[in-house]
């Protein structure tokens, strides 16, 4: 019998891969002995309240063991999805208003589109880099954000808009859920 | 004493449940050890994040098993303390023995 999907789920999102391996066993085995002595509910119960208590210290816990040249591919990685995503995202908003006929396409296609391509990044991201990549998409996110935030503050390029930050800070959720779903596929 | 010798109460109690056990003992049964032996129900992650800190403290040391069917094909990772570990918990023995003697609540705690 298997444990819940979802706090399993939860669990894969959470820990690193070296963690997760034994964690996910050591739960699994545990959750078993469970189901024979008090029963599938009460494991149910059991699984829920450890993975919901392991998460803090699965966050802040890292087996990190990366060389510099590890951490320069990654940081190569994560660079190279970010431009990638600029271009498909101009790419496809493009398409989005011939498709119209030169007049714009509305808002919440653009919306959709872009946080979708996004969202994409993100899950290729989790493929691409395997290791820690919710915290890389969360920080590829963060990047994402200050890349045109901060010159804006600065002066240097156009204003924000309202609108224009409502799409740019969606993209942290965006890529986040990306990530965690390639992330949690990938595993389960 | 260099502060990362000392050990916190529940690397203490971890270190404590693997002595117990053996070597070779691996997350779910010290989680269980805890439970049974002090009632207190720790989470696996608590678990595995103390065990992974005594080892960069060179406490124990760790190695991956085979994996087995009944952990969903998952490895094990096995530990084992180290003789600087069990002199970490020999030296907070001794610490706490010396705290605990002649104090005037000495009843309570026996």
């Amino acid at each position: 019998m298997k444990p819940p999907l979802v706090p399993r789920a939860l669990v894969a999102a959470v820990a690193t891969q070296s963690d997760y391996e034994c964690l996910a066993g050591d739960l699994c085995e545990e959750y078993s002995q469970r189901v024979e002595s008090f029963g599938a509910a009460a494991a149910d119960r059991w699984y829920w309240s450890q993975a919901l208590r392991s998460v803090p210290t699965l966050l802040v816990l890292s087996r990190s063991d990366d060389s510099l040249v590890d951490s320069l591919k990654i940081g190569a990685l994560v660079v190279a999805t970010l431009v990638a995503t600029i271009l498909v995202g101009a790419l496809a908003n493009g398409a989005l208003d011939s498709f119209f006929n030169g007049s714009y396409a509305p808002l919440w296609l653009h919306f959709a589109a872009s946080w979708s391509i996004v969202l994409l990044a993100g899950y290729a991201l989790a493929y691409l880099a395997r290791r820690r990549s919710v915290r890389l998409a969360i920080g590829a996110a963060l990047f994402f954000v200050a890349a045109f935030a901060i010159p804006s503050a600065l002066g240097l390029s156009g204003r924000i808009y309202p609108l224009a930050w409502l799409l740019l800070l969606g993209t942290i959720p965006a890529m986040t859920a990306g990530a965690s779903l390639g992330h949690v596929l990938r595993r389960l | 004493m260099a502060k990362g010798a000392f050990l916190g109460e529940f690397e203490h109690t971890v270190l404590l449940a693997l002595i117990r056990l053996g070597e070779g003992a691996y997350g779910a049964p010290i989680r269980q050890e805890i439970e049974v032996q002090t009632g207190r129900s720790p989470a696996i992650g608590a678990v595995h994040a103390t065990l992974a800190r005594l080892e960069r403290k060179g406490l124990v040391r760790s190695w991956i098993g085979a994996p087995t069917p009944e952990r969903g094909g998952k490895a094990k990772r096995h530990f084992k303390v180290e003789p600087l570990g069990l002199e970490a918990v020999r030296q907070a023995r001794t610490a706490l023995e010396r705290l605990q003697s002649g104090l005037a609540i000495r009843a309570r705690f026996a």
